[in-house]
């Protein structure tokens, strides 16, 4: 079906990115937006713009029946979901298909099959795609049997939340101990974040890495992978940094491939229409198992569009148009190497905590193998409402070291005031010795790498610090030896009348 | 000698002067828990602004030993710096020497910045930390409290004067700051008596702590002597900072114009539903202030004493205002002794400092009561009444619920010489409420009827419909305008553009004789 008018169901710079795709492409926008979202960016870049309700989004981005209701007022045909929000609600996608409208991601049944990770896992074994050694969530296990599943599984293992993602309702076991608490706290939370407490077991595997791949799918049963993004750097399950490709496939195209058919086959298991990524863990002998499959653009889209010259966003839309892939898997190329830092709104000298407030300053870097997606500019607020992302920082080279060396140039130019960043994170992990050698997984940030250690070295400039130091000293001798004539009222009565009464009046 | 010793030696006086009691007194302030008179200057003023004058000055008995203790500057530092950038002149007692009490060269360095006080129009702010008058110098002591206590009432309605006790404040010391226009205190470190404990149990026989007798909490909630109390000397002096910044330099200037972003034209949509449907529920009166006022700021005074009448300070458009206001969350907002007190000083001061007066009434009346009679609020609620009378700045009143009876007349009413009166829809002004009102009017059809109750009731419906609105008094011409809550900010800034060059004077007169 085709369509000329997108709503885009986000914000901040995924929605900016869905829209400049869109006016590429000539289709007319619609941007939807919550009241502390008002003067933002997106909002600014869509031909129409429509408030959906207040700030939480649970009142607003999540309210599936004023979308719709936005996209039928508005006229649009087809909704993006960005990622995050609707991006992954089988019944939103229902809801969309049910109004007529289409939704530019996979069918509804995919989302639900991939959502639910025990169904995902079922059908990716049954279609011969290795998985994490594990139970079976749709099998709704109780406590005890969990107790038994967990010893044939072997620790250390993961509890994890059926209904889960970020990290929620996640727990890492080590010993049968600790088993019967941990259930109880993974369920607890998994309750109260997805309204769902059934958790499953999966075997923890040490030393893993983190990485994907990325496919696409036309409606006309077309599959190609575009090669692996690596995803390790993480903390707290929260991706920091991404590339493409993986230093540890690096050139084993053999590998790359046998993953990418994995991907390809994990999509056609579920009949899988639009963009999609298949999330494996890696071990060091390289036996990789399916983890997922998220059901919508990624975080990280950019760094595979950086190597293999292909617009994923612009395929997205166009598959949902109902046009062929103009590309099959063998004119897919990765070419050279690309590096996402997230930069975001968190301190990451106090255990990177969120920062909000208005970005006084937002000077973002530019020059060559330079991209940046953001939803943020000067003046802008980072509100508690959402995730405190400020932008996407990507850069390109024809080797991981070119990339390296116009990251670090990138982050040095980067200028934000108002919030605090993790700027000097990625700063540090840049300079790191590990990261450069690519020796790391997934718990290299949490478990080896300290912004403690790299803090010490900020004072190697106590000159600066003297200089500004007494400089604002002689500003403010200067200013406290003036006192202020009028007051800020214009003129003094006081000298005036007193002036009048002197002369007799 | 040479030039350069000069001023080696000078410099060398100067450090000597800094020091006050001596390092080892400085100490013991500090193990106290208090600052430094210095130091209290540093942290009152802008950083580098204050500049001393009497740093030489020494006292000048030589009796009972004193001649050879003598210390530069005495025990008080004095002169002048910035709050903000404006001028203002300060005296700080200084508890290391000699305990900060006064004697002649102290007196005399206080009056001399007194006078170049009231000569320049600026303000001046006293730090007081004294043991009090300095026994050893015997009535020059006394003599310098009057000098002072002269100044402070010429001073009175000409400059701003504020006082912060920072330690003891006893005995005839206290009439200086009693005199001044506010006064701040330390919580726990600050306290203010005529006669101290050890008298008290003297003469009456009862046991009492210094901190029961003449505490800041005591002061702030009881006695109404403390206008504003700080939980330590940084926050109490950041309080005067902040409240200084509301206050015009002098009687002839006006107060400090700030620009602001918060828009004038600003409505208060959550106003329309503030006032509670029972008119017997309260709501909190600050909350309407913060919600008309710029940025929700609202500077209270006296907080903890009399709280069922509001002053303090506030912004509107950019312009200070002082606010008084009715507050139904105590005692119904009913006027007293204490509150008319407390609103009647107030009122006064805004008066003869320029401030426009932002009135918020929702008063059910005077409360009755036996001890209030006895207790003279007939004399008090005067006063209040008399404040509102005589002032000539501009007067803005809004009505947001109830007005009856006299205190509608006192809570500046348009007799009185209000510039602008407006009432909320729901607002009822009226010689009293509708209950008592029928009791009164329909005494006998009541008491006649067959169901008195139900008889009761229907009259007390019908009197309420027909005379609890703001309509009758508008139809008179009480009342200027009837306007919806939420565009009271809108209405108030403009009404104050409105006046920004009012004119109005009163009858030539030594002064009027307030009933005090």
């Amino acid at each position: 079906m085709t369509f000329n008018k997108v709503l885009v169901a986000n914000r901040g710079e995924i929605a900016v990115r869905v829209l400049r795709a869109c006016r590429e492409l000539g289709v007319e926008t619609v941007a939807v937006y919550s009241d502390v979202d008002r003067k933002s960016l997106h909002v600014r870049f869509a031909d129409e713009a429509y408030l959906i309700g207040p700030a939480p989004s649970a009142d607003s981005y999540l309210r599936m029946e004023k979308l719709i209701e936005v996209a039928r007022k508005s006229g649009a045909q087809a909704v993006h979901p960005g990622y995050g929000f609707l991006s992954e609600n089988a019944e939103f996608a229902q809801l969309c298909a049910d109004e007529g409208l289409v939704f530019i991601g996979p069918s509804p049944e995919a989302i639900r099959r991939m959502g639910d990770k025990g169904i995902a896992r079922a059908t990716m074994k049954a279609a011969g795609v290795p998985v994490v050694p594990g139970t079976e969530g749709e099998q709704r296990l109780r406590d005890e049997e969990l107790l038994a599943e967990a010893g044939k599984i072997g620790f250390p293992l993961l509890i994890k939340a059926t209904a889960g993602g970020g990290g929620k309702g996640m727990r890492v076991v080590t010993d049968l101990s600790e088993m019967a608490a941990a259930i109880q706290s993974a369920r607890r939370e998994s309750k109260s974040a997805f309204g769902d407490d059934n958790v499953y077991l999966e075997k923890l595997i040490e030393h893993a890495r983190h990485i994907e791949i990325q496919v696409l799918a036309d409606q006309f049963g077309n599959v190609v992978h575009l090669g692996e993004r690596e995803c390790s750097i993480q903390r707290r399950h929260q991706k920091l940094l991404e590339e493409a490709p993986s230093v540890f496939v690096m050139d084993d195209e053999d590998f790359r491939q046998r993953m990418g058919a994995v991907g390809v086959m994990a999509a056609e298991a579920v009949d899988y229409v639009n963009a999609g990524t298949v999330e494996c863990l890696v071990d060091g002998d390289k036996n990789f198992y399916f983890l997922e499959m998220n059901t919508r653009l990624q975080v990280e889209h950019p760094v595979t569009e950086l190597v293999t010259g292909v617009d994923i966003v612009l395929q997205q839309i166009r598959i949902a148009q109902g046009s062929r892939l103009p590309f099959g898997q063998e004119d897919v190329r990765m070419r050279g190497w690309a590096i996402e830092c997230r930069i975001n709104a968190e301190d990451p000298f106090n255990q990177f905590f969120p920062s909000t407030g208005v970005v006084s300053e937002h000077d973002v870097p530019t020059g060559p193998g330079v991209r940046v997606d953001t939803g943020i500019f000067g003046g802008a607020a980072i509100t508690p409402y959402y995730d405190p992302m400020i932008s996407k920082l990507v850069c390109y080279g024809e080797t991981r070291d070119q990339a390296v060396m116009r990251m670090r140039r990138a982050l040095a130019e980067y200028h934000i005031l108002g919030v605090a960043s993790n700027i000097p994170f990625h700063q540090n992990l840049l300079q790191d010795a590990r990261f450069l050698s690519g020796d790391f997984d997934t718990q290299f940030v949490e478990n080896q790498f300290s912004m403690q250690e790299v803090a010490g070295d900020l004072e190697t400039y106590p000159e600066i610090a003297a200089i500004l130091a007494t400089l604002v000293a002689h500003q403010q001798t200067e200013r406290s030896a003036h006192i202020d004539r009028d007051c800020g009222n214009g003129i003094s009565n006081w000298k005036r009348s007193g002036r009048w009464k002197e002369m007799g009046h | 000698m040479s030039k350069k010793n000069k001023i080696e030696e000078l410099r060398e006086k100067r450090a000597l002067g800094r020091l006050g009691g001596g390092a080892e007194r400085i100490e013991a302030q500090h193990a106290r828990g208090k600052l430094t008179a210095r130091e209290r200057i540093d942290l009152l003023l802008d950083k580098g602004s204050f500049r001393e004058t009497d740093a030489f000055v020494t006292h000048r008995t030589e009796d009972f030993g004193l001649g050879e203790r003598k210390y530069m500057g005495d025990s008080v530092v004095t002169g002048w710096g910035t709050i903000d950038g404006r001028l203002v002149y300060v005296f700080s007692q200084d508890f290391t020497v000699f305990g900060g009490s006064l004697g002649e060269a102290h007196a005399q360095k206080i009056v001399k910045i007194m006078d170049m006080a009231l000569k320049n129009g600026a303000p001046l702010i006293g730090l007081n930390d004294s043991g009090g008058a300095r026994i050893q110098e015997g009535v020059v002591s006394l003599g310098g409290y009057a000098d002072i206590f002269l100044r402070n009432t010429l001073a009175s309605g000409v400059v701003p004067q504020i006082s912060v006790i920072m330690g003891p404040c006893a005995g005839g010391a206290v009439y200086s700051p009693a005199i001044t226009d506010f006064i701040f205190m330390v919580k726990k470190s600050s306290y203010m008596f005529i006669t101290g404990p050890e008298v008290v149990k003297t003469v009456t026989h009862e046991d009492v702590t210094f901190e029961e007798l003449g505490g800041a909490m005591v002061h702030a909630d009881t006695s109404g002597v403390c206008h504003v109390a700080g939980d330590s000397e940084a926050e109490t002096l950041a309080k005067v900072r902040e409240m200084f910044s509301y206050l015009p330099q002098n009687n002839m200037d006006d107060p400090p114009y700030r620009e602001t972003s918060d828009d004038p034209l600003r409505r208060e949509e959550a106003l329309d539903s503030i006032i509670p449907e029972d008119p017997s529920k309260p709501y909190d009166i600050k909350d309407v202030i913060r919600m008309v006022m710029d940025d929700g700021r609202f500077f209270e005074i006296h907080k903890d004493y009399a709280a069922n009448i509001v002053v303090g300070f506030a912004r509107l458009g950019g312009r200070p205002v002082g606010i008084v206001a009715n507050q139904p969350a105590v005692l119904a907002g009913a006027l007293d002794i204490d509150s008319s007190k407390k609103g009647g000083r107030f009122v006064r001061f805004c008066d003869a400092f320029n401030f426009p007066i932002i009135t918020f009434v929702d008063v059910p009346g005077f409360l009755p009561g036996v001890d209030q009679e006895h207790g003279g609020v007939i004399s008090s609620g005067a006063k209040l009444l008399y404040a509102y009378c005589e002032s000539t700045v501009p007067k803005l009143t809004v009505i947001t619920r109830k007005a009856y009876g006299g205190a509608y007349d006192v809570m500046s009413s348009k007799h009185i010489r209000a510039d602008y009166n407006v009432a909320w829809p729901g607002a009822e002004i009226a010689v009293m409420g509708p209950d008592g009102a029928v009791n009164i009017i329909f005494r006998k059809e009541i008491s006649e009827a067959e169901d008195p109750l139900a008889r009761k009731d229907e009259l007390t419906a019908d009197y309420r419909e027909k005379f609890a609105n703001p309509y009758i008094a508008a139809s008179f011409g009480f009342i200027d305008d009837v306007i919806e809550p939420s565009e009271t900010r809108p209405r108030l800034i403009n009404a104050l553009e409105m006046l920004e060059n009012k004119r109005d004077s009163n009858p030539p007169k030594k002064h009027g004789n307030i009933p005090l």
